[in-house]
């Protein structure tokens, strides 16, 4: 028997804004840490300016630059302290772009904060439903040459936020995954665990742009923020402060007559003089996540609102499943997490949904009465990291480890294997 | 980055974030693995929000290894050593693990330099408990007297079933590491790696490191042991360790870095697999670049352009790719 089996798997979830890590069988990641890697290039360019025959030196500073790097948190404020850093952020929209800051960035996963040998842990890994198979290959032979796994498992994020739900209610694998992360949006639809590719929705606005936005806001009110960290502020404001409103109009009557109220205060200090400075935050509190909701406020190239896309993406899914799909509406993603975020989501398709039924009753003139639709928008307090959860679950099961790609398959037929989904070895 | 810390980041984290939030009573538990097969678990309960319970459990002992009640000799006394009376030990420990420590975060020094001192110290129970032997004999060392009660020739336990081997005299100790690696490309890289190792040791510099070398065959000072301890395939990495190398606050880092060298190897040579790649990555994307200046012209483009499409895995060739 395979030591490895009997030692917890590593789950691993890489999102474009967090990534969230940690060992199978717990309820919580051990670290979430910003995606980003924080390259030393100050060496690279005085070797290149130097001559060409001082190839030693040439080496030298190249082995220094690979060993000079920091990811997470550390990188963040590496970036900020001296200049001779630049950040990388490896994943954008969901996909691995730089392959290099990625390798890099779970070395210091695995050895710097999970400080476990590879060799010793099954992996799970998660990708977005729209990653290319090449991508998926990429990521088998990183983990399977440098890192040498047991064995490497790549879940899709939404099928694993759908089984987070799985365990603390009931046992329903049919569903709408609502994944708003921080560079990607995407509604995937699920039936009974497996994904309908072809009705797959996403929609260019994310977390990222809820940042974006408000930084905008901010700077066009002649806020006082430096504007190097301008960013920054803006995505804490985003987490600590922001919420969803039922309606906007009233929102901005209620700010208007208590200010003191709704208005809160962001201090902070400058980075280059460290002297202090303060700014107010007031509509971007419920105009952040508002975008959701009526995109056209942020930008004029993408106009629909979140809860139609959802009921399109629901209303192209096989028939028979639409009903349990609109019944079970999972959020998953740190950009979920605005204050009441599910119940106005909830609103707005009950909305649409009752509008639908209305008027195919008056098109048959009230001769059919149709069951009531239900329309569910479950929101749990894990939602931050459900994927992350998901994953852990099912990398506790006994089963895992046999559906796993291992590494003697690897060594035997290749990356390939990576393209397809090892539940279904052998069946084609 | 190039050292691993000896503390352990997760277990550090937590300590801090549950002294910061004492009256918020939270369950608590958490299982997680570290490199070398050491495997903790803390729990908090919901009674008694104060008392934190760290189990630790370590790699299995190889037959040459003794352990004294579950834990390497010395470890009890280490433990009261680092930790005074601030914890206290649970016997017999939870099942499956080796030690459990029962530390009652209200009963903290107030001193906020020393709390955190402490939790570090906590943090880094590996090193207390797993380096306690070689601490025995290194502190002997520093004294320049060979411990009373041991053997010429002591092992220690530093991975699942593998021991290294310590030969203390009265003014030097040397330190014997049988390196085994389990896959083909990683013993390449090891064995090259320790190679440059002993060679960067030459460089002016670092004459007062301690002398290192580094050989396919086992060095005489280990003549005694079986040979199924000594069946090492990239070779054994023999280091001698003198008084000045434990005096005062050296002794702490010596220990680590003694007692975690085989991790140490095996992370630089997983980092030299990931740059190599970098480096193969680059040098194919410069060789697409030159290949697609060699192109002839574009209007060829506008044929490809139909067939551009993912690798279709059609019938016959998956069915040698299936595994049946």
């Amino acid at each position: 028997m395979d030591p490895s089996t009997s030692r917890p798997a590593v789950v691993i979830d890489n999102g474009s804004g967090y990534t969230k890590m940690g060992f199978a069988g717990n309820v919580e990641p051990c670290f979430i840490v910003p995606t980003v890697v924080a390259v030393n290039e100050s060496f690279l360019n005085q070797s290149r300016g130097s001559s060409k025959g001082n190839w030693v030196a040439q080496h030298n500073a190249g082995v220094m630059a690979d060993l000079d790097f920091f990811i997470g948190d550390e990188a963040l404020s590496k970036s900020r302290s001296s200049s001779t850093y630049s950040l990388s952020y490896p994943i954008r929209h969901g996909q691995v772009e730089n392959w290099d800051a990625m390798e890099r960035f779970w070395q210091q996963c695995i050895f710097n904060y999970l400080r476990c040998d590879p060799e010793d842990h099954y992996f799970l890994l998660t990708e977005s439903p729209l990653t290319a198979p090449e991508s998926r290959e990429y990521t088998g032979e990183i983990m399977f040459e440098t890192f040498n796994v047991p064995g490497l498992y790549i879940a899709v994020n939404s099928v694993l936020a759908l089984a987070a739900g799985y365990t603390t209610s009931k046992c329903e694998m049919t569903g709408v995954v609502v994944d708003v992360g921080d560079g990607a949006t995407h509604v995937v639809p699920v039936a009974d665990g497996y994904v309908i590719g072809s009705s797959i929705k996403s929609i260019p606005v994310a977390g990222k742009d809820v940042t974006l936005f408000l930084q905008q806001l901010m700077r066009e009110r002649g806020e006082k923020v430096p504007p190097e960290d301008s960013f920054e502020v803006a995505r804490k404001v985003k987490e600590m402060y922001c919420y969803t409103c039922s309606d906007i109009v009233k929102e901005f009557n209620k700010h208007d007559k208590e200010p003191g109220k709704y208005i809160k205060h962001w201090r902070g200090i400058k980075p280059k003089t460290g002297a202090p400075y303060s700014c107010d935050i007031g509509y971007e509190r419920f105009l952040g996540p508002e975008i959701f909701f009526n995109p056209e406020i942020y930008g004029s190239d993408f106009t629909t609102p979140l809860p139609v896309v959802i009921d399109k993406c629901i209303q192209s899914a096989p028939i028979d499943t639409r009903r349990s799909l609109y019944k079970n509406i999972v959020l998953s993603g740190g950009s979920t997490m605005f204050k009441d975020f599910h119940r106005r989501l909830q609103r707005d398709l009950k909305k649409i949904v009752d509008a639908r039924v209305l008027s195919s009753e008056a098109r048959l003139n009230g001769e059919i009465r149709s069951q009531p639709v239900e329309v569910n928008v479950l929101s749990h307090p894990i939602q931050r990291f459900a994927v992350w959860f998901g994953g852990s679950v099912l990398a506790s099961t006994p089963e895992f480890f046999t559906a796993c790609h291992t590494k003697a398959e690897y060594e035997e037929y290749g990356a390939s294997i990576c393209r397809t989904n090892p539940v279904f070895k052998g069946m084609y | 980055m190039i050292l691993l810390q000896s503390h352990s980041r997760f277990l550090l984290q937590t300590l801090l974030n549950r002294a910061q939030n004492l009256e918020k009573g939270v369950e608590l538990d958490h299982h997680w693995v570290e490199f070398d097969d050491v495997r903790y678990h803390i729990q908090v309960s919901m009674k008694n929000p104060h008392l934190l319970l760290l189990s630790v459990s370590l790699p299995t002992p190889s037959s040459e290894t003794i352990f004294v009640r579950g834990l390497p000799f010395g470890a009890f006394e280490a433990i009261k050593a680092a930790y005074g009376n601030l914890l206290q030990i649970l016997d017999p420990p939870r099942d499956g693990f080796n030690l459990t420590l029962i530390i009652n975060l209200s009963k903290l020094p107030a001193n906020q330099d020393q709390k955190h001192a402490f939790m570090v110290k906590v943090a880094s129970i590996r090193e207390v408990v797993l380096g306690a032997p070689l601490r025995v004999v290194l502190e002997h060392l520093a004294a320049r007297t060979v411990a009373p009660d041991l053997d010429p020739l002591v092992a220690l336990v530093h991975r699942p079933n593998e021991s290294f081997f310590l030969f203390p005299q009265a003014d030097k100790v040397t330190v014997v590491y049988p390196m085994r690696f389990n896959d083909s490309i990683d013993i390449v890289l090891a064995t090259s790696f320790l190679q440059e190792f002993v060679e960067a040791r030459r460089t002016a510099g670092l004459h007062n490191t301690p002398p290192c070398s580094w050989s396919l065959t086992p060095p005489l000072e280990i003549k005694g042991v079986p040979s199924d301890a000594l069946s090492a395939n990239a070779g054994f990495v023999t280091f001698v360790i003198f008084p000045r190398h434990v005096e005062g606050h050296k002794l702490d880092r010596t220990v680590w870095n003694l007692s975690t060298f085989h991790a140490y190897v095996s992370y630089h040579v997983k980092c030299s697999e990931g740059f190599m790649h970098t480096r193969m990555r680059r040098r194919v994307e410069s060789l697409i670049q030159a290949l697609d200046r060699a192109k002839p012209d574009v209007e060829n483009s506008k044929k490809t352009s139909f067939n551009r499409s993912f690798k279709r895995l059609g019938l016959k060739d998956s069915s040698t790719n299936s595994i049946s």
